[in-house]
């Protein structure tokens, strides 16, 4: 197969940003953390606090549970690859539960969100996704459903908005779509794809392990960079002819990737549907605010009769195929790395 | 079939895109805390800065008064002098916020767009110049005070790069009589919108 | 204005379609503020405060209305220059408020303003353009005193009149869509008998203050 044109330069800038930014481009794949509270019995119940590592240390928060509990199992430690497990057992006094606070101190300065959940003995529950903005949770009774709706819609288009790699593929296929009608159709069908395969993993069906998926996520993006060349020079390939297959195809493997950040840890059942709809609503309202703005913004250059450079026009679809050829080597070794 | 130009559709989405992936994870205190990293505190900060929102709109609808060309040299020139106004305020940050003259600067504004001034392209990029750089500098000082990075900067900047070229574009691409007045009704509120925040400020309830 | 000419010929966007589709821009580039507003404390009390203030007194929604009607009675170039004048020159007679400066008569002021805006209106009279703005801005600078400047306590000023101005502007643009009705046939009378209970209530908020 002739390597494209595109492809040596783009892996020589690869290697070259490994080399001097390996810190800054951070591929976006921290996992949420989680506490478990369960009623053993009466006032004693057990606590599972499971700390992801984040990047590759152990996470800079802790948990604090209210000063009245008091520590009848001392903490257990166990340590997994992905997380670090602690369990106690406390007893939380005559007060009960109801409106105490736990609070992560050290989360503020990350992007992990924690999900906390509550089970009583008489089998009503209580969750609470806890956000780095403010790193603690009141545990309380049944919320009603748009609080979690809101929570959710929330936890998506954060999720969407920093995850960097899966906006631009968007934007590679932005830059490949010809027409309106071809526009429709590729977005529709990206949301499709990721939609039905972030709802197989959520609900259990089908599961992608992390550092196979980071790297085929990554070849997607490097799969536009030498397409995009392509359309720019008039040729024309299947890509080209058909954008809304490949975000198909590709969409399916990002759908996965949404599910990384939508842990189920911790959830209960019912609620189950409900979190994957209104995540999936939140990534949708991420990704539809992206492309509008980059359309509107597209649409002011050309009101504007903006004139660029050549370098200038060419650096966005040269970003694509870069950031996809680092990526994709960055987390291939990390994907030997791990085996 | 009406078809896609790309070469612009790639470097909107791009500089939007490239400010992200500076993006470090670390997140310190902030003015405001999106919970989304501090590039996208800095582009919040501008959308509940009043004032600076204000100036911003208001040379958007200035500069598309004026005209494509001019339009052009202000969707770059205020972006970056607000960048570099941000940075000096960093680096010298200023214990006052100066509210009059963020005041009178879009209130200033505001009455140009309302008599429809047709000022030439150099006056008008000094004038983003110096708007960009005085709103920035002020930025950066209380930015800098509440712990904000260079990236939350960068931010600021991008909002106010898509704050004026969206608003310039629009007054551009208005063909109606009617919708060019409406512009300059829009940059009369500024203007009322600053007379009476002066008035507020003699009384000291900024 | 050579320069837009020029561009014209560059550009592939018909007009009507980037018309449609920028204020829906400029709505999303709005929405952030809206959202994270609450963020500031006591920002929504500021601005919702601003905005529901002219419309609680008839008073003013009246003379409001009157000046948008009137406008469009008189037809360009009046039915823009009285929206764009009249929100500086008002915010002017706030101002003087803010500062301490007492007017005499305010009441009877806002009172007059709307006999007078509704006499305009009854008669159709045609002044010289700037006999109007004068008269317009004269009356601005009494509302603008009267109601710019109460504000609620613990709210930033500038939130407030953010509000305040928006929500006047609006009714000018009540005022003027009403007032389109004009080119109608029987819209004619319909704006002359408008300004008949502009006047009248004009009269009766006179008589309130003297009773």
């Amino acid at each position: 197969m002739r390597l494209p044109g595109f492809a040596l330069p783009a892996i020589a800038l690869a290697v070259l940003l490994a080399l001097g930014f390996s810190g800054v481009v951070h591929a976006h794949e921290s996992q949420p953390g989680s506490l478990d509270i369960r009623q053993i019995a009466g006032d004693r119940y057990d606590v599972v606090w499971k700390a992801p590592i984040y990047y590759g240390r152990p996470h800079p928060a802790r948990l604090e549970l209210p000063a009245s509990w008091q520590t009848v199992v001392e903490p257990t430690e166990r340590t997994l690859p992905d997380s670090i497990v602690s369990r106690r057992v406390v007893a939380v006094g005559e007060k009960g539960v109801e409106g105490s606070i736990v609070s992560f101190p050290g989360l503020q300065g990350t992007i992990t969100d924690v999900f906390v959940r509550l089970t009583r003995l008489d089998g009503t529950a209580m969750t609470a996704v806890v956000r780095p903005t403010s790193p603690n949770a009141v545990l309380r009774g049944e919320r009603s459903w748009h609080t979690t709706a809101g929570e959710y819609i929330g936890l998506g288009f954060h999720h969407i908005m920093l995850g960097v790699d899966h906006l631009l593929f968007v934007l590679g296929l932005l830059l490949i779509v010809r027409g309106r009608m071809m526009l429709f159709k590729t977005v529709t069908s990206f949301t499709v794809a990721h939609s039905i395969t972030l709802a197989i993993a959520t609900l259990g069906y089908a599961s992608a392990p992390l550092p196979p998926l980071n790297a085929a996520i990554a070849l997607s993006i490097l799969f536009l960079g030498p397409e995009i060349v392509r359309s720019w020079r008039g040729e024309t390939s299947l890509t080209i002819r058909y954008p809304w297959i490949v975000a198909f195809l590709f969409g399916l493997l990002h759908g996965f990737g949404f599910a990384s950040g939508l842990s189920t840890t911790g959830m209960p059942k019912a609620e189950l549907p409900w979190a994957l709809l209104f995540f999936n609503v939140g990534v949708e309202l991420g990704q539809i605010g992206f492309v509008s703005l980059t359309l509107l913004l597209s649409r002011a250059f050309r009101v504007l009769a903006m004139r660029w450079p050549v370098w200038a026009e060419r650096a966005p679809g040269y970003a694509v195929g870069v950031c996809g050829a680092y990526w994709t080597v960055q987390r291939t070794v990390m994907l030997f790395m791990s085996l | 079939m009406r078809t896609i130009d790309h070469r612009p559709l790639a470097l909107a989405g791009g500089s939007f895109l490239a400010a992200l992936c500076l993006a470090p994870e670390e997140a310190h205190a902030h003015l405001v805390q999106t919970g989304f990293g501090t590039f996208y505190d800095g582009v919040v900060h501008l959308f509940i800065t009043p004032p600076d929102l204000l100036v911003a709109i208001g040379l958007g609808l200035l500069a598309g008064l004026c005209g494509a060309a001019a339009s052009r040299g202000v969707a770059f020139a205020l972006p970056a002098a607000w960048l570099a106004g941000e940075l000096a305020g960093s680096i010298f940050p200023a214990s006052f916020t100066l509210p009059w003259l963020t005041t009178v600067s879009f209130g200033a504004v505001g009455v140009l767009v309302a008599v429809n001034a047709n000022l030439p392209r150099p006056l008008l990029v000094v004038l983003a110049c110096g708007a960009g750089l005085f709103h920035g500098f002020v930025n950066g000082s209380t930015m800098v005070a509440a712990g904000t990075d260079r990236l939350g900067m960068i931010g600021a900047s991008v909002s106010v790069f898509l704050v004026i070229t969206l608003s310039s574009a629009l007054v551009v691409s208005l063909r109606a009589h009617w919708a060019q007045i409406a512009v300059r009704v829009a940059g009369s509120w500024i203007a009322a919108i600053g007379l009476l925040m002066l008035g507020w400020l003699v009384r000291g309830q900024g | 204005m050579q320069e837009r000419n020029g561009t014209k010929k560059i550009r592939r966007v018909p007009g009507r379609a980037a018309g449609t589709l920028f204020p829906a821009a400029l709505a999303l580039l709005l929405v952030p503020a809206t959202v994270f507003a609450h963020q500031e404390t006591g920002s929504i009390t500021g601005i919702v405060s601003g905005l529901k203030h002219p419309v609680s007194g008839m008073d003013h929604i009246l003379a409001m209305i009157s000046v948008g009607l009137w406008g469009a009675q008189l037809g360009p170039p009046a039915v823009w220059v009285l929206p764009v004048a009249f929100p500086m020159v008002m915010a002017f007679g706030g101002m003087l408020g803010l500062m301490g400066i007492s007017l005499p008569g305010i009441e009877i002021g806002i009172a007059v303003s709307a006999i007078v805006l509704g006499a305009m209106i009854v008669t159709e009279s045609r002044p010289p353009l700037w006999i109007a703005a004068t008269l317009v801005g004269f009356f601005a600078i009494f509302h603008g005193h009267a109601h710019g400047t109460e504000l609620p306590a613990g709210s930033s000023g500038l939130l407030y009149s953010i509000g305040f101005v928006a929500s006047t502007g609006t009714l000018h643009g009540v005022g003027i869509a009403l007032g389109l009705v004009h080119a109608f046939r029987g819209g004619r009378l319909a704006v002359r008998a408008a300004g008949a209970v502009v006047s009248a209530a004009g009269v009766f908020f006179l008589a309130r203050i003297f009773v």
